[in-house]
């Protein structure tokens, strides 16, 4: 009998931690940090009637160039507001957030604040009216305005019944090429592909690869393809109208894919493009001294050493055969990242203060600068000291200085499946398991879809 | 007759839990992934049926063909490295006792390593700039067969099986010297007494005493490699395109990175399948094996 009654105990303690195992389950698994212990919003609501909980998700976490910048100031504000309003941080690396975020808006259970790309990123989002038109906001906060923002920045999140972001970065990418080895080798920076060519040679007999450039998921890749489009007569129209032609495979874009399958052939790039892909095993390249040149950008900054950010020049990448705009001239320059707010949470009479309070501190002045010196290109109005800059980001802005600004196929691009299927193409081409036109027939076929 | 009936009430509060936990995370989930497969569903947008619109879109997708095919090499080379080397290894540890736990150790080490790690390290490793590999081929005199391995299509897929393939093999090796231990030893005697040799002894009687463990590995093996998912997204994303993609990972790319959940539940649907029809497959097979 005794047996039985124990028995009887352990059945029912191991359905209860079963069910309460469940409850927990509904809560956000992808959670890697939070400020506070609670759990979800509304309980918290009811718990205590005043304060209310705010859900805030970001890649900004440990790891990122940004962290150390970001969490200071956002610890002080959680800190000062802790009497009205708890803030749930949620942090994980960029593509483990990307999944998360895409999972919690198939799952209804959108954060009330997170940081997100804006263009072919926000579209079905806004499709289905989850993300706030960020007009309600401006009319409900004295703290800033519209105007304190660069004119294009907020391009990025509009589409065409309104504009559904904050942005907060803006960027301009940099080719750099190492001097001491430029010098080294008695060689001057090339201009032009036939010199490009003459450098290439020279530093494949020494052992250097000329260029630090590969492909991993598109990256960086991608950003080199736009890049190089942009020198060819037309492109910039063609991108920015890509939204309504949906035409990808353009002349330009052959003649670019092209002249990256000549680059290959002339031993410019790693031989093993996948492996050395991505932003991170790129710059490492360059910066331990085994590629003359690379192309980033500036949220990689933070990862450059310091001896690299000494080395290193900025120049104009070379103009390629039958490029009609002087490489010289123009930079890509575009909105990169920003936040976005869940709409239905900002409907909510018990958090829309909250709500405001907290987007007024992200796009405040002070986060802004903290964030600058992390590399990033503030894409709201701000003065901030050069002399608190790194070297780099001096010789960027210098560098960019007066250049016009041209667009990028990451953030002209109609389609999530087409800017996919142009990252998952490109590591084909750079490996050479296709031709150039088999890259452009996949792409547009995306986009005919 | 009261009494069985309340043995029965308790069996069934036992079963319960186990019960509760496979429905709500399993059946369910997979009710409700067949069902997404048959809808137009980017996870934001209402869910629009097209009945086997989705099925009709993967027989059609060259990509679909490229990872199933893929998944199946995966299936075999894994089945072939992991079961006889691990059966292979377990005898030649079992029939050597000394140092038998410290091997046994040894060998299982990588199963706990997490296949991220193992994923990150190897992608490291056949680096052609910085890995080891090539300069490892280079030092033996070897220069010749210096490969691009992440960047090579001839080499690619195999570069990306090779260390899944081999981080497994201890947990095999684990199950064989347990099922190795379990064979009667007067069995084993009465052979040599026969004079039956090693390799006799091997085939005929250790062999088909561990039927039953060789049948579960094969299917743990197989279960497995349906579901591989971390070493090619770490190594390569599934690419370049989707050349070094599993299933798993294609499942992962349509219905997270593409954003259509309705295909990638299809895809997960035909893993499922797949799945069900090896184990019923080797079920079978190794039924009428051990009946023999």
């Amino acid at each position: 009998m005794r047996k039985k009654i124990i028995g009887i105990v352990c059945t029912a303690a191991l359905i209860m931690g079963l069910f309460s195992g469940c409850a927990s389950g509904s809560n956000n698994g992808g959670t890697k940090e939070a400020i506070s212990s609670t759990d979800m919003a509304g309980e918290d609501t009811a718990a205590s009637s005043e304060k209310v909980t705010i859900r805030f998700a970001t890649n900004w976490g440990p790891g990122d160039a940004k962290y150390d910048y970001f969490y200071p100031l956002f610890e002080k504000y959680a800190e000062e507001n802790k009497d009205k309003v708890e803030i749930k941080l949620e942090t994980l690396s960029t593509e483990d957030y990307k999944t998360k975020i895409r999972t919690e808006t198939a799952s209804g259970n959108l954060p009330d604040v997170f940081t997100w790309w804006g263009g072919s990123m926000i579209i079905d989002m806004v499709d289905a009216g989850l993300l706030l038109n960020v007009d309600d906001y401006f009319t409900m906060t004295d703290k800033t305005s519209k105007e304190n923002f660069d004119s294009s920045a907020f391009g990025y999140y509009t589409l065409t019944d309104g504009t559904y972001g904050f942005p907060l970065e803006s960027t301009r990418p940099v080719f750099i090429a190492n001097k001491a080895l430029f010098d080294e080798y008695g060689l001057s920076y090339p201009k032009t592909y036939e010199e490009l060519k003459e450098v290439s040679k020279v530093f494949n007999e020494n052992g250097i690869i000329p260029i630090a450039m590969a492909s991993k998921n598109g990256t960086p890749s991608e950003f080199f393809f736009s890049e190089l489009h942009s020198q060819f007569k037309g492109a910039e129209e063609e991108l920015v109208n890509m939204g309504t032609t949906r035409n990808f495979a353009t002349d330009n874009a052959l003649k670019t894919a092209e002249a990256i399958t000549d680059m290959i052939n002339q031993g410019m790039f790693p031989e093993d493009t996948v492996a050395n892909g991505d932003w991170g095993p790129c710059l490492q390249l360059y910066c331990d001294g085994k590629a003359a040149m690379t192309y980033t950008y500036p949220w990689m900054f933070e990862s450059m050493t310091d001896d690299a950010q000494e080395f290193s020049e900025c120049i104009p990448v070379p103009k390629l055969d039958g490029a009609t705009n002087d490489p010289s001239t123009f930079v890509s320059g575009f909105t990169v990242y920003g936040a976005v707010v869940n709409k239905a949470s900002f409907e909510d009479p018990a958090k829309q203060q909250a709500l405001v309070d907290f987007i007024d501190f992200l796009t405040s002045d002070d986060l802004t600068l903290a964030l600058t010196q992390s590399g990033m290109i503030p894409a709201k109005q701000v003065e901030y000291d050069m002399d608190d800059m790194k070297p780099i980001f001096k010789k960027m802005i210098e560098f960019c200085e007066g250049k016009e600004l041209t667009s990028v196929h990451y953030t002209t691009m109609p389609d999530l499946e087409a800017l996919n299927m142009l990252d998952a193409s490109l590591d084909e081409l750079f490996i050479q398991a296709i031709t150039p036109e088999e890259f452009l027939d996949k792409v547009q076929a995306e986009l005919d879809k | 007759m009261i009494k069985q009936r309340k043995d029965n009430i308790f069996a069934f509060f036992f079963i319960l839990p186990v019960f509760a936990v496979y429905t709500c995370f399993l059946i369910l989930p997979m009710i409700s992934s067949a069902f997404y497969s048959l809808n137009e569903w980017n996870g934001v947008a209402d869910k629009i049926f097209i009945g086997m619109g989705n099925y009709k879109t993967l027989i059609a997708s060259s990509d679909y063909w490229i990872t199933f095919w893929n998944t199946l090499k995966l299936v075999i080379v894994t089945l072939a490295v992991q079961i006889s080397l691990g059966l292979l290894i377990a005898y030649l540890l079992y029939n050597k006792m000394k140092g038998l736990k410290i091997f046994r150790t040894i060998y299982f080490l990588p199963v706990v390593i997490a296949p991220v790690a193992i994923g990150l390290m190897f992608s490291l490793f056949y680096n052609s700039e910085i890995g080891i590999f090539n300069r490892l081929l280079e030092a033996v005199g070897l220069d010749s067969w210096n490969k691009n391995w992440l960047s090579d299509q001839g080499v690619l897929l195999g570069a990306v099986i090779a260390p899944q393939a081999w981080q497994y093999i201890g947990m095999y090796i684990t199950i064989f010297i347990a099922a190795l231990q379990s064979v009667p030893e007067e069995l084993v005697e009465s052979a040599q007494i026969d004079g039956a040799n090693n390799r006799q002894r091997f085939f005929h009687i250790i062999v088909p005493q561990m039927g039953y463990f060789i049948e579960i590995s094969m299917i743990l093996c197989v279960t497995g490699a349906l579901k591989s998912f971390d070493h090619s997204w770490i190594m390569t994303n599934g690419g370049p395109g989707v050349r070094s993609a599993y299933l798993g990972v294609y499942m992962y790319k349509t219905a997270f990175v593409n954003s259509d959940f309705g295909l990638g539940s299809a895809i997960s649907v035909t893993i499922v399948s797949l799945a069900l029809i090896f184990t019923l497959v080797l079920k079978a097979i190794t039924g009428r094996i051990n009946k023999e």
